[in-house]
């Protein structure tokens, strides 16, 4: 266990506990809201409280203009975001792994040269988001379903468009194990094309799935923060029409950034408080993969001449 | 097949796919009523075939902004050279930023500063935007200076700097950090020892016979890095206000009348030729690189 790999596990263990069981320890939720009041106190100094409230003792991350507890908007959003994010990348990597290991333990094509590329990839003009904003955008505005079936509508749709990237990658190193001696001498002493599968190319994938699960996690983060920058949020968008306003419904992280990006001039803990939050539950995420990658290298690895 | 039939049969896929893709949001619809989601298949195809009927009327080729009626060819012709100059640069610089930085990455014993890259490269496009942006807003409020815009307010002044700053950047940390590691990977061979056996020199060997075998694996990864340029593009065109073609298409894409399939349509298939453009000049650049350091 190497302190990288460490400092990950601690983060995101950590996040994941604030949101689960955040809520019975916050000061405030999300049913109580600071209303605009006017205080006198025995110095006969008066005080106008007007939301929103910058942080301070009683509100740690502040409020937001409408006087909600930010700190209990960001635990109640975390839920969202942590669990939607786990489930696509689990979706994403059991069934494109599948597809991959299968495409490329039957196929009958070599590891692809490096320096060949389809015209085909001319569609990569197209970002995966907007794929996803194209499906979404008709969807996504004041929906009469609830929160969870949007979050789900979206989780599905995440899941589809990855599923092919990950096929393809596994498929890759698939090949390449392949070709291996040993899996000809269990072909040679009469193994089926299951026990091949499961006691030879998936125990030397496993590391690979697991690296892969962690970034594929750290991918979905970036395209549920994407979207929200165009108004696509996980679980919903309430639209407000005077003024036009596009509120979160779940208060999920990334809409909290996407809902919040006009406080970057003034007001602005309401915009960087999910910001940091995010950013630092990537890390997380990030260190795993890092302090994983590191793991599994000390076990075999060449060095640099130089 | 020959060649030339396989070619144009994926170039009419690709036109197929734009045109079954754009027509998504007029396809999916909730339901009014109970919020279940609803396929209509005819909206679609509708939209489909009054695309290919508007082309000899010219009604494909105008679309509705706000409530004006618009050309597309002249309204395009701006946003193109916008687009096209920030991608350009951003590519062509990034580019060649990415792979000088990455031999540099490559073999520098500065562990902090390979950890610093890991760090950004993880970050996403968007908030690597903001956070330049924080950084401008923080330095105005505690100095007064405003050292660059942090976004266009009108076409007038545009903001130009950090949107510059931005567009190389971001595919320079992908390429940065690809050039490290195949050239990592590259020093591990045999051969470079036995050229360092043979007593020559360290630039020598970097350049001469690793560099050469690193771009392949570059000149492979072209399509990733233009994957990441365009992807950026959507998002710093949006978050720095650029009159751009995403922003064209994006901002007009819906309104009160619906959606316009046919803008999608030709704001995507601008997009594509863009991408050809592109990808044309970074071939050449990588091919240029070829040719310098080949011995």
């Amino acid at each position: 266990m190497n302190k990288t790999l460490l400092t990950g596990l601690l983060i995101t263990i950590l996040m994941l506990a604030a949101s689960f069981f955040g809520q019975y320890f916050a000061p405030h939720d999300l049913s109580e809201h600071v209303s605009i009041d006017y205080l006198v106190d025995e110095n006969g100094e008066s005080n106008l409280i007007v939301p929103p409230l910058a942080p301070n003792s009683s509100y740690p991350f502040g409020t937001d203009k409408y006087g909600y507890d930010m700190m209990a908007k960001l635990l109640a959003g975390a839920k969202y975001t942590i669990i939607a994010s786990l489930a696509v990348a689990v979706v994403r990597i059991a069934a494109g792994g599948i597809i991959g290991l299968l495409i490329g333990y039957l196929s009958k094509s070599k590891p692809a040269r490096t320096d060949r590329v389809p015209i085909w990839n001319v569609l990569n003009g197209i970002p995966i988001f907007i794929i996803v904003w194209m499906v979404m955008i008709g969807v996504t505005m004041n929906p009469s379903a609830s929160p969870f079936t949007m979050a789900l509508i979206l989780s599905v749709v995440l899941a589809l468009v990855g599923i092919p990237s990950v096929a393809s990658t596994v498929k890759e190193k698939t090949l390449v194990i392949r070709e291996k001696q040993f899996i000809l001498s269990a072909k040679s002493i009469g193994a089926g094309h299951w026990t091949i599968i499961r006691t030879h190319l998936f125990p030397h994938l496993k590391e690979s799935f697991l690296i892969l699960f962690v970034q594929e996690i750290v991918l979905i983060l970036g395209l549920f923060g994407q979207l929200a920058i165009f108004n696509i949020f996980v679980g919903g968008t309430t639209m407000y029409f005077d003024p036009v306003e596009y509120v979160s419904r779940t208060n999920e992280w990334s809409g909290l950034i996407g809902q919040a990006r006009n406080n970057l001039f003034i007001n602005q803990w309401i915009l960087v408080i999910p910001l940091i939050a995010y950013i630092v539950f990537i890390l997380g995420f990030h260190l795993i993969s890092i302090g994983l990658e590191k793991l599994y290298k000390q076990k075999f690895s060449k060095f640099s001449h130089i | 097949m020959a060649k030339v039939t396989r070619v144009s049969f994926i170039i009419v896929g690709i036109l197929l796919f734009v045109l079954v893709f754009a027509m998504f949001p007029a396809v999916l619809q909730p339901d009014r009523l109970d919020g279940s989601l609803q396929f209509q298949w005819t909206k679609g195809l509708s939209s489909i075939s009054g695309y290919f009927k508007g082309m000899a009327g010219g009604e494909t080729f105008r679309y509705m902004s706000g409530t004006n009626e618009l050309s597309f060819w002249i309204e395009i012709g701006r946003s193109f050279t916008v687009t096209f100059t920030y991608m350009m640069i951003g590519a062509v610089i990034g580019m060649t930023i990415g792979i000088l930085l990455g031999i540099y990455f490559a073999v520098t014993r500065a562990h902090w500063l390979k950890r610093l890259l890991e760090l950004t490269s993880v970050l996403p496009d968007f908030v690597i935007v903001m956070l330049l942006q924080f950084l401008i807003v923080f330095i105005a409020s505690e100095t007064g200076i405003v050292v660059f815009q942090v976004a266009s307010f009108s076409t007038d002044e545009p903001a130009v700097a950090l949107p510059l700053l931005s567009t190389i950047i971001i595919p320079a940390i992908y390429m940065i950090r690809n050039v490290a590691l195949h050239m990592n990977l590259t020093l591990t061979e045999d051969y470079i020892s036995f050229a360092k056996a043979r007593g020559l020199g360290k630039r020598y060997i970097i350049f001469y016979h690793a560099l050469p075998n690193v771009l392949p694996f570059v000149k492979a990864d072209l399509h990733k890095f233009m994957a990441i340029l365009f992807g950026n593009l959507f998002i710093f065109e949006y978050l720095y206000n650029l009159g751009g073609v995403t922003m064209l298409v994006f901002s007009n894409a819906f309104t009160r009348e619906g959606y316009q399939y046919s803008l999608v349509v030709n704001g995507i298939f601008t997009l594509l030729l863009l991408y050809a453009i592109i990808f044309a000049v970074l071939k050449a650049l990588v091919y240029g690189w070829g040719k310098v350091f080949a011995r």
